[in-house]
Order: structure tokens, then sequence, then C-alpha cells
């Protein structure tokens, strides 16, 4: 018999019992459709892990005084960082960028225009290349600038729209809680991952000494003092090392006692995103084993049914003898069955993940990924399912003794 | 003399029953010539059966030596038999045997199907086959929509539609009233006129009495074989 001719017969053989069909094939569609799913999930987060991972976010350590701790029995605050501490931390190896910043959150920012509320920060040039930030226009804060004192800030866009009007305003003034400074700068807003709460797109940045003494005001405990300090490593770098390495610098320059609980933190959103790709990771192994638990029932299904098959047929595998098959034919026609059905529930299945991971676009949690091989791999497993569970099945039909199954009741 | 169509020398099947052996063949030997329609008549366990599965290559002998066209099936494989069958022997049960969900006509197809290499003119030769039992007209039909007579001339069809050298049929009457019968008998003898060789296993006079030869077995062994006058 033609494998033409054989296909068709296993085909209307489905055809002609249609619920049987759609019941045994729901296994394998479920089955097929969590594998597909674990699988694009599991691609999804490689490569979301892959591009976080390599983002500016994810190589920078930001490091804060601890404010929740009182500095031993002396019971004074904690201590801001210095400048020099800064220095310190950009000579270790691996580190590409380190930048100190101090931070007044909420300052009135007034123009002729109007006034709104703002983040000020007062910087250092690489603060604003560090971030990811781009110049629109003018110019970067300079070494110059805080050398003098300038009286000069870099504003971000959003100050722009709202306090000029989206007018050039280069070399325009603009007040920092009623103290005048020059504008040399506009740049965009730093990225969503470095959080400051409300005002996100509201941004003006001065030279750090300038912010220092025109408007954040001294520190009675350090000279030069420095709020916080981000930290951007190289692409690729050893990332606990280097954090290792800022804790000797941090412990030796605050004078902290081995042993002693540090009173500064260092933030890190790289352990977190890790986290979250191994929670990802998790339910990927969880879809795999419920793809598998649901394939090999599914399997079983068919090999259940397929059994039952060739005993209802038994007199007309017994007929199909007697007018010359031969045992491969009959062999091949109960295979192709189930293979046949394992293939359709398969690409069904196939249609199914794929209508899950489309709906999972929206989601920010899980990411799915569509594949030719992912896609091939996982209607692969549903043809090896269809040869494993229809071989023992289509080998009895095979087996049977044609008179006793043409006598069969 | 032509040379016979089916030669069987000193057959003998036995089965094992526990530690007795019973004898459903006991030393039959016989000659069937081409052409001739053959009843062979006996009563249950007379080893009618077990002969007509031998000489459809269903069954082999455990002594004893079956030759049809010359080619011993005794030591026929497996494959090698399934194609003997095929090609030189037509079926005709006696439960009719047809698929039921398909039509009369992919029915009567059947042994072509399985026939390599695939013939190309499958569905001219299941027409003429249905023509010649008269069925032309219900090739599109399902086995329920048909009578049992009808089921029957279908198989018959069937069974021609592979052009056999041998058409065996095996109580091709016993589900039928006795006018279908008739009809299905005068049927075969009409195909046999055409010079088709049948050979019919019966328990029913009524049915040998349409076979020019008779050859009836009691306890696995022929006790008289003659010719007659058909009816």
């Amino acid at each position: 018999m033609s494998p033409f001719t054989t296909l068709g017969l296993a085909a209307s053989s489905l055809i002609e019992r249609p619920l049987r069909t759609l019941l045994t094939s729901l296994g394998i569609i479920i089955g097929v459709a969590a594998v597909y799913a674990m699988l694009s999930i599991g691609e999804g987060t490689k490569r979301e892990v892959e591009k976080q991972l390599s983002s500016m976010a994810s190589r920078s350590f930001t490091i804060w005084p601890d404010w929740n701790r009182r500095r031993t029995s002396q019971s004074k605050p904690s201590f801001p960082f210095k400048e020099s501490d800064v220095d310190e931390i950009r000579n270790i190896a691996g580190v590409f960028a380190a930048t100190g910043s101090l931070q007044r959150n909420s300052t009135t920012i007034s123009t002729e225009i109007g006034d709104t509320a703002a983040n000020f920060l007062g910087v250092d040039p690489d603060y604003l290349k560090s971030g990811g930030q781009e110049m629109l226009a003018g110019e970067n804060i300079s070494y110059a600038d805080i050398e003098q004192s300038a009286p000069v800030v870099v504003i971000s866009d959003g100050i722009q729209k709202t306090l000029f009007k989206n007018q050039d305003p280069i070399g325009l003034s603009i007040k920092v809680n009623n103290i005048a400074f020059t504008v040399k700068g506009v740049t965009t807003a730093p990225d969503s991952n470095i959080s400051f709460g409300g005002n996100a797109d509201m941004f003006v940045w001065a030279p750090t000494s300038s912010a220092r003494n025109r408007v954040i005001g001294g520190n009675p405990y350090v000279r030069n003092h420095i709020r916080s300090i981000r930290v951007i490593g190289d692409i690729g770098a050893n990332f606990p090392k280097i954090e290792q390495e800022i804790n000797i610098i941090m412990r030796r320059s605050r004078d902290i006692k081995t042993g002693a609980p540090p009173d500064y933190r260092i933030f890190s959103s790289r352990g977190w995103q890790e986290r979250n790709a191994k929670s990802q990771k998790t339910i990927s192994y969880l879809l795999a084993a419920m793809g598998a638990i649901s394939l090999l029932v599914g399997g079983v299904g068919v090999m259940n049914i397929m059994l039952v098959s060739v005993t209802e047929r038994t007199r007309e595998i017994g007929l199909r003898m007697a007018m010359g098959a031969q045992k491969s034919d009959i062999m091949s026609q109960f295979l192709t069955e189930a293979i046949l059905i394992c293939v359709l529930s398969g690409l069904i299945g196939l249609g199914a993940g794929y209508g899950l991971s489309q709906i999972s676009l929206g989601s920010e949690e899980i990411k799915m990924v569509f594949s030719p091989k992912i896609a091939l791999l996982s209607f692969g497993s549903a043809l090896l399912i269809g040869v494993i569970f229809g071989f023992l099945p289509a080998r009895r039909a095979a087996r049977l003794n044609p008179i006793e199954a043409l006598r069969h009741e | 003399m032509k040379p016979p169509l089916i030669k069987c020398n000193d057959l003998t099947k036995v089965y094992k029953m526990g530690q007795s052996e019973v004898y459903a063949l006991n030393g039959v030997s016989l000659e069937i010539t081409k052409g001739e329609f053959v009843a062979i008549i006996g009563s249950s366990g007379s080893g009618k059966s077990t002969l007509m599965n031998m000489l459809g290559g269903l069954d082999k002998p455990s002594s004893g030596e079956i030759r049809i066209n010359g080619e011993n099936l005794g030591t026929m494989s497996g494959k090698k038999l399934a194609r003997f069958r095929n090609a030189t022997i037509g079926f005709v049960f006696q439960q009719f045997q047809l698929l039921p969900k398909k039509t009369a006509h992919k029915n009567v197809s059947l042994p072509l199907q399985y026939r390599r290499p695939k013939p190309d003119n499958i569905d001219v030769r299941v027409k003429k086959s249905l023509e010649m039992v008269g069925l032309a007209d219900r090739a599109t039909h399902r086995p329920t929509e048909l009578s049992g007579g009808q089921q029957q001339r279908v198989a018959i069809a069937r069974a021609l539609a592979g052009s056999p050298q041998v058409l065996l049929a095996d109580e091709p009457t016993g589900a039928l009233d006795s006018k279908t019968s008739k009809a299905i008998m005068a049927l075969l003898q009409d195909l046999n006129r055409q010079g088709i060789t049948i050979i019919v296993i019966t328990h029913e006079d009524e049915v040998a009495a349409y076979a020019e030869r008779v050859i009836e077995f009691r306890d696995g062994k022929i006790i008289s074989d003659h010719l007659q006058k058909a009816a």
C-alpha cells in the first residue's frame, strides 16, 4: 500500500470517530502548548536578562549613607561621603566611571514664565555621561565649573518645556529656591531605572561645589561632602569583586572597625534582575514539567485509544490480511494513525502556544519569544510521542492471526 | 488433461489440546482443476474450514504439501503468503466482512489497494466487478444502506476485483434467507460459467447442489468426492 493511501486511510479513520479523535488529541494539544510556552518563556527570559545585564543601569551601584542607622555610641547621624571617596573608587579595576552627587528633592525652580517643583542635584561632569543621558543643547558641567563654583546649571528637557516654553534656554537665567543660575545645557531625563519618585522629568543639575555652597549647604562633619556615589562597571566586569573593593575603601574612609556593620548601603539593580531571571527560570522549569507530564499523559491516552481501536477493528485487520495486506501494511496503518493524531494535535498545540505567547506580550513579568527552533522542538516532541506510543498498538495489530481476527466478535 | 490448479498431498493439521493431539485434517489429498465449481461439505468440526484456511494461505499444514499454481504454500514466508492471497485468492465470508463506514466502491477496491505494484486502473476494475454482481448502481452506498443479499454481492465483487485464480467462499449463504441464498448461488454459478474456479464451503446440501463436484469431509478426512449434475 502506498504511503499516500496509508495516510488517507489513517485520516479517514480519525474523521470517522470525531469525538474520540478530539478527546485523544486534547492531552497532546495541552502538552505541546505547554512545551512551547516553556521553551519560549525560557528563551524570552534569556534574551531579556542579556539585555538588562548589558544596560547601564544593571552595571551600576549606588552608594548611600545608611540614614536608618546611627553611628555606634557617638549617636551622630551617618556621615555623607567625601569627594576623595569618589576618586578612590574611580581607580578600582573594572570601574568604568564613578561620580558623586548632592541632591535636594522638591526644590522650587522658577523663571519669568513660571515655577515648578524639581529634583536639584550637584554633580560632576561624569554624572550625566554615566547616566546614559544625552546632551540636547549647550554643554555639560565642567571641572572648571566645579573649581570656580560657577552658578551654572544643566536642565532636563522637561524643565525646558515647562519653564522656557521650548525656546532656547542657553544663557538664560533660572532660579533655584530663589538663587539665580545660568542655564548651560539641556539634556534628557535619566532613564527610569534610577528612581527619583515624583517629578521624574524635572531635573536641574549644578556643579557639586555651587550646589553645595549656594543651595544645599555644607555638612557640619564632612568638608566637601557628597550625598551619594554612583559607580558604573565595565561590561562584563567582575561585579562582586568591585563591590568588595568599594567596601574596603568605604570602611577605611569612614573608620569602621572590623566586624562592625557598615553605616552605608550599596544598591544594585543587578541582584534584583538576577533574582527575577531566576524566578522566571523556575516558572519555565515548572512549565517544562507540566508540559512533559501532559505530553506523557497524552501519549498514554493515544496508546490507550489505539489499543481500543485495534481491538475494535480486529475483524477489519483480519479482513485486510485476507485481502493481501502484509504485516508492514497493518503496522504502518496504525502507526500512521497514531502519528497523524499527534502531529495534528501538535500543530493545534503550537497554535495555542503561539496565541498564549501573543497574549503574554502585554505582560511585563513573562517574556515569550517565537522562534522556529522552539516550534520545531515542541512539534518534534509531539511526533516522537506518536511514534513511541503508537508503536505498541500497531505491532499488536500487525501480529494478529488473520483466522482468529476474522472470527472476532 | 490440464494440470491441477490446486494439489494437496497427505495434508494434516494437528492442534495440541493440553496433552492430547487433535487432528483437524488427517491425510487429505485432492486435486482441483481450473474452472471447477467445487462444494466442500461436512458438519462443523469436520475439517472443512481448516482446509479452506490452508487453501487461502491463512494457515499452514502440520505436514503434507499444498501447491497452488505449482507454488508450495507451506514453505512461503508471511510476506509471500500475503502476496499470494492478494493475487490468487478471492475470499467470500459468511458474515460478508465489509467495512461498515466505507462505500461499496471502497470496499470492493480493498484487494487492489494492497496489490504491488499499485494498479492504475483501480476504478475501472471496481466498476467492472460491481457490474458482474449487478450492483453498478450501488457503488456509493454504504453496507448499512444495503440488504444482506446486496452486501454479499458487494463482498463477491470485492473477491473478484483482484482477478483471482480461485474464489473461496466460506458458507456464503449462511447469513441469508433461502430466497437470497438461491440468488447468490446462482450468481456464483454464473461466475463459474465465465471461467472462474469456485470453492464453496458449506454444511447445507442445497448450497452444495449448485456445484459440479462435491467433496464430503468427516473427522478431518475426505469420505466422498463425486461429480454431479449441477442444479
